[in-house]
């Protein structure tokens, strides 16, 4: 019987086998081969593309060389996103490997943020984890960490090291004895289809009679159109983490334990592929 | 603004509250014509308060600035001032003159239960300030502020509403100077446009200020949002 544990590992180690091809208009002294890389799903592409843009570098004049940024099939992906959120939105359902097409110049200032060194990248994790926790406790657990916890879960992060990662995280999942879960679940729900980039509200784990609210209660509140109707077919799908979670699972448990790094639970609404 | 203050109590903002506060702050915007007004979204009924100015950003000193013929229909809130130039260079058309749309937007985040403020800048042909360059624009003495400031930081962040690129005032400590402002009761205060109390306080510190006159909201005529 698979141990509730085990789904935080499969979380954490899961990869996305990705193609980085250079984008035919950037200019080289030679032709640049394409680099192939297992991308973690729980990271973040400037975090873990160093050695891509090295590959890449390598081939051209330094002077052609500007901010990267990355982007599949014409849109530019958020690097502030994990990286399985931007393979399930954009790509799940298409052949593996993911072909992302790298960039060295015009980088488009109207879609993404600058990332110009790791400590960005540090700064917005860690400012995700925060608010996570002001929604799960009042921001009382985070508060009380010292400074070296909250470099622990960075670390943890950077390193894809799990133990060193969850020695502090686990301590961001508990909850009084008195209640049965968080104050509010942190959550943030993704179509590409929209303007707006994601949704995100208040909602309660446990109803006011103390049953747990579920995926789909959550989805109800929230997302209604993500919903099947009662007649005809589900034309999307819920993604979290590369799967369609029940609708029937416990929000609580899916926080406590398919939530990303940044401790948000990032949900994929999906069109559903008709074969 | 030191705002150690143990045992205050936290005052946060409801989203319905906010909600009436903007309304009424885009009511006394129009009166004055301050430029301020409320949008909604369509697929989801929230919204925010927006603001967009433009300003002629001067690189060198006019020879008069008083005679020089504005344009600008927009009030210019500010113009940045530089070190003089010597003789030679102030006599001639030396001054670069660019514009800058500026947008203000202010959300209401649920996590934290406060205000927050969005801005950007950019040039007229879009080409996008950085922080640095609005920076540029800021009084000297705001920018002493920032460090001294109950705000963290300054950082990019994507719009959650627009999804685009903005600079964003940190909001994780506003309720401590906001509680310290308001301070006691919250009764005292219940009528207080939580929203004019918040503004002219981080607003200047990104080269937003709010004419005196928002002061005047009185309470009476503040809706009673209970």
């Amino acid at each position: 019987m698979t141990d509730d544990k085990d789904v935080l590992r499969d979380v954490w180690f899961g990869r996305i086998p990705t193609c980085f091809t250079l984008y035919q208009d950037e200019i080289t002294e030679r032709e640049a081969e394409p680099y192939y890389l297992l991308l973690p799903r729980i990271s973040y592409l400037t975090l873990v593309t160093d050695k891509v843009k090295k590959h890449f570098q390598k081939v051209m004049r330094q002077d052609e060389v500007s901010e990267i940024w990355f982007e599949y099939e014409g849109t530019p992906l958020k690097w502030h996103y994990p990286i399985g959120l931007l393979f399930d939105l954009h790509a799940s359902n298409t052949a593996l490997p993911w072909s992302i097409t790298v960039h060295f110049k015009n980088f488009p200032e109207k879609d993404l943020l600058h990332c110009h060194s790791k400590d960005v990248i540090e700064a917005h994790f860690m400012a995700c984890i925060k608010e996570a926790d002001a929604l799960k406790h009042k921001s009382q657990v985070i508060n009380e960490m010292q400074k070296k916890d909250h470099k622990q879960l960075w670390m943890g992060l950077q390193n894809d090291k799990f133990e060193q990662f969850w020695a502090i995280n686990r301590k961001l999942m508990e909850y009084p004895p008195e209640d049965n879960g968080f104050r509010y679940i942190p959550f943030r729900i993704y179509q590409a289809t929209t303007e707006r980039p994601f949704i995100q509200k208040l909602f309660r784990p446990i109803a006011s009679g103390g049953q747990l609210h579920t995926l789909g209660d959550l989805l109800k509140d929230v997302c209604p159109s993500a919903i099947t109707p009662e007649d005809g077919e589900q034309k999307t799908q819920v993604m979290i983490h590369g799967i369609e979670p029940m609708l029937e699972t416990p929000i609580q448990w899916l926080s406590e334990h398919m939530s990303y790094p940044d401790n948000f639970l990032h949900i994929s609404i999906i069109p559903r592929p008709t074969d | 603004v030191s705002c150690s203050m143990a045992g205050e109590e936290d005052f946060f903002l409801e989203e319905k509250r906010f909600k009436q506060y903007c309304e009424d702050f885009v009511k006394h915007s129009q009166q004055i014509g301050d430029g301020w007004e409320w949008r909604t979204s369509k697929d989801l009924g929230d919204g925010y308060l927006s603001k967009t100015h433009f300003q002629v950003r001067h690189r060198h000193i006019p020879p008069d600035l008083k005679e020089k013929n504005n344009d600008n229909t927009e009030p210019t809130l500010f113009a940045h001032v530089e070190e003089p130039l010597d003789d030679s260079q102030a006599a001639g058309v030396g001054s670069t003159e660019e514009v800058v749309r500026y947008e203000y937007h202010v959300l209401y985040s649920s996590s934290y239960q406060v205000p927050v403020l969005y801005f950007r800048a950019c040039f007229l042909d879009g080409r996008p300030l950085t922080l640095d360059e609005i920076w540029g624009s800021v009084h000297a003495s705001y920018q002493a502020h920032l460090q001294e400031g109950p705000w963290d930081t300054i950082t990019q962040q994507e719009h959650p509403i627009l999804g685009q690129p903005f600079f964003v005032l940190h909001p994780c400590r506003t309720n401590e100077f906001i509680s310290a402002v308001l301070g006691g009761s919250q009764k005292h205060h219940r009528h207080t446009n939580y929203i004019i109390l918040w503004l002219s306080t981080v607003g200047p510190v990104v080269g937003l200020n709010l004419p005196l006159s928002y002061a005047k909201l009185a309470p009476e005529q503040s809706t009673d949002t209970d």
